[in-house]
C-alpha cells in the first residue's frame, strides 16, 4: 500500500492558478499510489518547460535534464534497470518539437516506459509562442499574424510508429485521467498518453469551455482500441470534423515484446545488478593475437 | 631489423585487411608490427593505402618510406614511387599494368608476378591479388610460408575449406612464383620468425573498447560517425560476451542523452563521436556536469572545421572539448599517445568520472583510432576499478516529504549518490541549479557555494592525474612538447636528433585537462620549448601558454590530413635550433589526390 503522502514533497507546485499541470501531476501520483508503486522504485524524467517541474513534485527518484531529451535519459535509465517504473513527462514543445525524432524512435522501440505529454498548444515557460500542436491561424507571440503549418498529429504518429499504447486524457477529467495513467503504466511497452490541458495564460483560444463543448470519452462510445485502422482514423477525428470533435480514451493497444525482451544480455539479471569488478578480458584480448 | 610494405590500389580490394593479416603473420612470430592506413571517404573508387612497419622493436607509427610497394593499379606506383627505398622493390602485375612509360626511380627492384593470373588459377578472383602478393612478399623476405598458411585457415575458419584451400592456393602461388622466377636473397630485407609471445594486434579505438569494457563497460550508446564508428562495432561485437547492451541511437544528442541516464541509474556507460557529432551532444555535457552524473566520452578528431575530409587525421578539437558546453565547470580532458594508454587511461576515465561525478572525455583521432599497433597483452594493464560515492545498499526510509540531501555540501566536494531502486535515496539529478536536497533554486548564496562545492573536486582530483611522459636526455638544449596520438612520433624524432648528435628531449601530455601540477614545473624547467601539434593554430601551444604561463621557441604544426612524421620533426627541430626556422607548417607536396585517383600540380 503506498500512500499518496509518500509521493509528495514538501516544495508546493508553482504553476499558474488554473493550468492542467496541477491535474496532471495529481493523476500521475494517484495513479502510482493506486498501482503500490514504491517511491524508490520510481524514476521520474522531465524536461524543460512548465512541465519540466513535475519530477520535484513527485516525491520518487527524478532526473530533469534538457529540453526535448525527456526520452532518451528515460531510455538509458530503464536499459539500465527494468525494475523501475519509469515515467516521462514533457510538454508539446519538448515531446513533438525538439524531441519528436525520440518519440518516433522511442515508440518502435518499445521499452516499458511511459511517456505523458503535457499538451495546452503552446509554449509555456517561454512566455507563449506557438506549440507543433497549435491550430492553424493561431495567434502567438512568435506567429502575430497565425500560425500557418498544420499542427501535428501526435498520436496518429505514435500509432504509425507501432506505439503499443497510445491514449489521450483531459485535465478536466482528473478521474478519467487517473485511470489512463495507470492503465499506461500497467501496460507492458512503450505507453504515450497525450493529456490536452488548458493553458490559463498563453493560449486563449483551447479554453476550458473550448474542450467542454468538444471532447468526448470515445472508449465509451464504442471504440475499440485493438482495431489499428480504427485507432488511426480516431486519431485524426479532431481535424478532420474541424475540431468539432475531440475524442479522449484508449486509441490503441496492443502487445509485443519489449525492447529489453529481446536483449539476452539483461535476461537474467538488470544491468545494475551485473558484477563489473571481475571483468575477464582475456579471450577478448586473445582474439587479437 | 626493419622493413616497411606498402600496398595500394582503389577502395573495395580488401587492402586495409591484407595490412593487418600481413601484420599478424609477424606479429605471431615474435616481431612488431605498426598498421597504417590512408583512404578517401568512399566506399568504391579512389585511391587506398595500407603500410606495414615490421620491427624488431616496439613501433607505434608509420614512416613516409617503403621499402616494398605492391601496386595493386598503376596509379599505385605513379603515387609513391618516390617513396620506395634505395634497393628496395616495386611488386606488381606484369600482365596487368605496363609501366614502360613511367620514369621510374633508379635502384628500385621491379618484380613483375602475375597477381591476377595466379589468383585465378587458384579458384579465385581480382579480390584476392592481395593474397598472391603477401606470398610473394614472404618469399622475397625469405619468411617460412607456414606462418600464412596457419593464419589463413584460422580467419578464414567460417567461411569454410573450400576459401581456405583457394587463399592458401593463391598465396603459395605468389610465394612459388618469387622463388622460381627472382633470386630471393639479392632482396636486401630478411627476416626469421622468433619465438611466439602473447602480443595482440589492436587499433586506437579496439583498445578504447576493449578498456571500457575491461572498466565495466554497461551500456554503450552511440551514432555511427568516422573514425569513432569502430569503437561501436567493437563493443557490439563483444555484446554478448560480457553482456554489454549497445544502442546504436537515432542520433547523438539521445546516445549521450541516453548515456547519462543509464549512468544515473547506476551503470557505467560511454558514448563515442568524432567533431560534428560531439557538437550534437555538447548541451549534455553541461547537463552532467550540473546533475553530477558520470560521462565518459571518446571523441576521435578528424579533418575540421564541418565535414571537412572525414577520412583523414587532425588534433584540432581539443580548445572545442575544453570549453564544450555553456557555464563554468570541472571536466577531464585524457589524450591517449598509444594502445597501451588508450586501454588503461579509458578505464581511468571511467574511474574518475565516478569518483568525481563529472564529464571525462578521452580525445583521440583518425590516426591513434584507426591506426593498428601490435602491444603485448601482459602490457595492457588493468586498472582497479573505484566508483567513489556510489550508494547501492538500502538506506533508513526518508521522512515524509523528504528528499535525500543528493547535493550535499561536503569536504572533498563530492555528495553521496544513491541509485534509483535504492531505499531512503529519493532525489532529483537535475540541470538546474539546486539546493543540497536537489530542488531548484535561485538563492543567491546556494548558487555560489554550489559553484564552489563542484569545483572544489579539483584538490583531490588532480592527485589522480600524471605528469607528462619525458623522452630523451634529462638535459636538452631543446624540449618537444606533444599531446595525444603524436607520442610516438615526437619521441622516434628525438632519438632519431639524438643518434645524430642533437640534445633535444621531449614532453608527452596524455593528461591534457586539468593540468597535472608536476606539469607545469617539468615545461618551466626546459630550455626552449617547441610545440609540435596536428593542427593550424597550435592549440595545446595555446592553452599551456595561458595555464601554465610558458611561452615558445617554435612549433611543428601540420594541418593536411595526415599526422606529422618522425622525420618530419627530426628535420624541423634540428631547423628551428639552428635559428633558421621558428613556426613551420608541414605539408605533404606529394601529387597524389586520393579522392578521385589523380596525379595534381607539379
Amino acid at each position: 500500500m503506498v500512500d499518496i503522502m509518500d509521493l509528495t514533497t514538501a516544495e508546493k507546485p508553482q504553476w499558474c492558478p488554473g493550468c492542467g499541470n496541477y491535474g496532471i501531476l495529481i493523476a500521475v501520483k494517484n495513479a502510482l499510489a493506486n498501482l503500490g508503486r514504491e517511491s524508490h522504485n520510481v524514476a521520474v524524467v522531465s524536461g524543460i518547460g512548465c512541465s519540466g517541474k513535475d519530477s520535484h513534485y513527485i516525491r520518487t527518484y527524478g532526473f530533469e535534464g534538457l529540453h526535448g531529451r525527456v526520452l532518451p535519459v528515460a531510455t538509458g535509465i530503464k536499459l539500465a534497470n527494468r525494475k523501475l517504473t519509469v515515467i516521462g513527462m514533457g510538454g508539446d514543445g519538448d515531446g513533438y518539437g525538439i524531441g519528436l525524432n525520440h518519440l518516433i524512435h522511442s515508440c518502435r522501440r518499445n521499452l516499458d516506459i511511459t511517456y505523458i505529454v503535457h499538451n495546452n498548444e503552446i509554449y509555456g515557460l517561454t512566455t507563449g509562442q506557438v506549440s507543433p500542436t497549435s491550430m492553424k491561424g493561431m495567434k502567438t507571440k512568435s506567429t502575430p499574424h497565425g500560425v500557418i503549418e498544420m499542427p501535428i498529429h501526435p498520436l496518429a504518429l505514435a500509432i504509425s510508429s507501432d506505439a503499443t499504447f497510445v491514449a489521450r486524457g483531459y485535465t478536466g477529467n482528473i478521474q478519467h485521467l487517473t485511470k489512463l495513467v495507470e492503465e499506461a503504466i500497467s501496460h507492458k511497452g512503450f505507453a504515450l498518453v497525450d493529456v490536452l490541458q488548458v493553458c490559463p495564460s498563453w493560449n486563449k483560444v483551447n479554453t476550458p469551455q473550448w474542450f467542454k463543448e468538444r471532447i468526448y470519452d470515445m472508449n465509451q462510445a464504442g471504440h475499440d482500441p485493438s482495431d489499428k485502422l480504427r485507432a488511426y482514423e480516431k486519431a485524426l477525428e479532431d481535424v478532420m470534423t474541424g475540431y468539432e470533435k475531440v475524442p479522449i480514451g484508449v486509441f490503441y493497444r496492443t502487445e509485443r515484446s519489449t525492447y529489453g525482451d529481446e536483449l539476452p544480455q539483461i535476461k537474467d539479471a538488470e544491468l545494475i545488478e551485473h558484477d563489473i569488478m571481475n571483468v575477464d578480458m582475456s579471450k577478448t584480448l586473445a582474439e587479437h593475437i | 631489423m626493419e622493413f616497411i610494405w606498402k600496398i595500394g590500389g582503389e577502395a573495395g580490394f580488401g587492402i586495409m585487411g591484407s595490412g593487418i593479416l600481413f601484420g599478424k603473420v609477424f606479429t605471431r612470430t615474435g616481431y612488431h608490427a605498426h598498421v597504417y592506413s590512408e583512404y578517401p571517404s568512399l566506399i568504391r573508387g579512389g585511391h587506398n593505402t595500407t603500410q606495414v612497419r615490421i620491427s624488431d622493436a616496439p613501433v607505434h607509427n608509420p614512416k613516409k618510406t617503403c621499402n616494398l610497394l605492391v601496386a595493386l593499379n598503376k596509379f599505385a606506383v605513379e603515387a609513391h614511387m618516390n617513396e620506395i627505398t634505395e634497393r628496395g622493390g616495386i611488386l606488381y602485375d606484369g600482365d596487368e599494368i605496363d609501366l614502360s612509360d613511367l620514369s621510374l626511380p633508379q635502384n628500385v627492384v621491379l618484380y613483375k608476378v602475375p597477381l591476377l593470373s595466379i589468383a585465378k588459377q587458384a579458384g579465385g578472383e581480382v579480390i584476392m591479388r592481395n593474397t598472391v602478393a603477401m606470398g610473394a612478399t614472404l618469399a622475397l623476405l625469405d619468411y617460412p610460408f607456414s606462418h600464412l598458411e596457419e593464419l589463413i585457415k584460422e580467419v578464414f575458419a567460417r567461411k569454410g575449406e573450400h576459401v581456405i584451400d583457394v587463399n592458401i592456393r593463391a598465396a603459395k602461388g605468389g610465394y612459388d612464383y618469387i622463388i622460381d622466377n627472382y633470386n630471393a636473397s639479392e632482396y636486401p630485407f630478411s627476416f626469421e620468425p622468433k619465438p611466439q609471445v602473447k602480443r595482440c594486434l589492436m587499433t586506437g579505438n579496439e583498445a578504447i573498447g576493449a578498456g571500457a569494457i575491461q572498466a565495466g563497460l554497461k551500456m554503450y550508446c552511440a551514432y555511427p560517425m568516422t573514425p569513432a564508428s569502430s569503437i561501436l562495432h567493437y563493443v557490439a561485437k563483444h555484446e554478448y560476451d560480457h553482456n554489454i547492451v549497445v544502442k546504436h541511437t537515432e542520433d547523438e544528442i539521445a546516445a549521450v542523452n541516453m548515456a547519462i541516464g543509464g549512468a544515473y541509474a547506476g551503470v557505467r556507460t560511454m558514448t563515442a563521436t568524432s567533431g560534428g557529432g560531439f557538437a550534437l551532444m555538447t548541451e549534455a555535457i553541461g547537463l552532467a556536469a550540473l546533475s553530477e552524473t558520470p560521462l565518459v566520452m571518446a571523441i576521435a578528431q578528424r579533418v575540421g572545421p564541418s565535414t571537412g575530409m572525414p577520412t583523414w587525421t587532425e588534433q584540432a578539437d581539443l580548445k572545442f572539448v575544453l570549453n564544450a558546453s555553456q557555464g563554468d565547470f570541472l571536466r577531464v580532458v585524457l589524450a591517449p599517445g598509444d594502445i597501451q594508454e588508450a586501454y588503461e587511461l579509458t578505464q581511468h576515465a571511467f574511474n574518475l568520472a565516478e569518483k568525481y561525478q563529472i564529464p571525462v572525455m578521452i580525445l583521440s583521432d583518425k590516426f591513434l583510432s584507426e591506426s593498428t599497433t601490435s602491444a603485448d597483452i601482459d602490457q595492457l594493464n588493468k586498472i582497479p576499478i573505484q566508483r567513489g560515492k556510489l550508494i547501492v545498499k538500502d538506506m533508513e526510509p526518508l521522512a515524509q516529504k523528504e528528499k535525500f540531501k543528493r547535493y550535499e555540501y561536503t569536504d572533498d566536494g563530492v555528495s553521496p549518490r544513491p541509485i534509483p531502486g535504492i531505499i531512503g535515496g529519493e532525489h532529483v539529478a537535475t540541470s538546474y541549479e539546486h539546493w543540497e536536497n536537489s530542488f531548484s533554486t535561485e538563492h543567491f548564496e546556494t548558487r555560489v557555494k554550489m559553484v564552489q562545492k563542484r569545483a572544489k573536486k579539483i584538490d583531490e582530483l588532480v592527485k589522480d592525474l600524471k605528469p607528462p611522459a619525458l623522452h630523451g636526455p634529462e638535459d636538452a638544449d631543446l624540449t618537444l612538447v606533444c599531446w595525444g596520438s603524436h607520442k610516438p612520433i615526437v619521441f622516434e624524432a628525438v632519438d632519431l636528433l639524438n643518434d645524430a648528435g642533437v640534445k633535444v628531449n621531449a614532453l608527452h601530455f596524455s593528461y591534457i585537462h586539468p593540468i597535472p601540477p608536476k606539469a607545469i614545473e617539468m615545461l618551466k624547467s626546459a630550455k626552449r620549448l617547441v610545440i609540435v601539434e596536428n593542427n593550424s593554430t597550435a592549440q595545446f601551444g595555446g592553452y599551456l601558454k595561458e595555464h601554465a604561463g610558458v611561452e615558445f621557441a617554435g612549433s611543428i604544426l601540420r594541418f593536411d590530413g595526415r599526422p606529422l612524421f618522425a622525420e618530419e620533426v627530426f628535420e624541423h627541430a634540428k631547423l628551428i635550433l639552428d635559428g633558421k626556422e621558428k613556426d613551420v607548417a608541414v605539408y605533404d607536396k606529394e601529387r597524389v589526390e586520393y579522392y578521385s585517383a589523380k596525379l595534381v600540380g607539379e
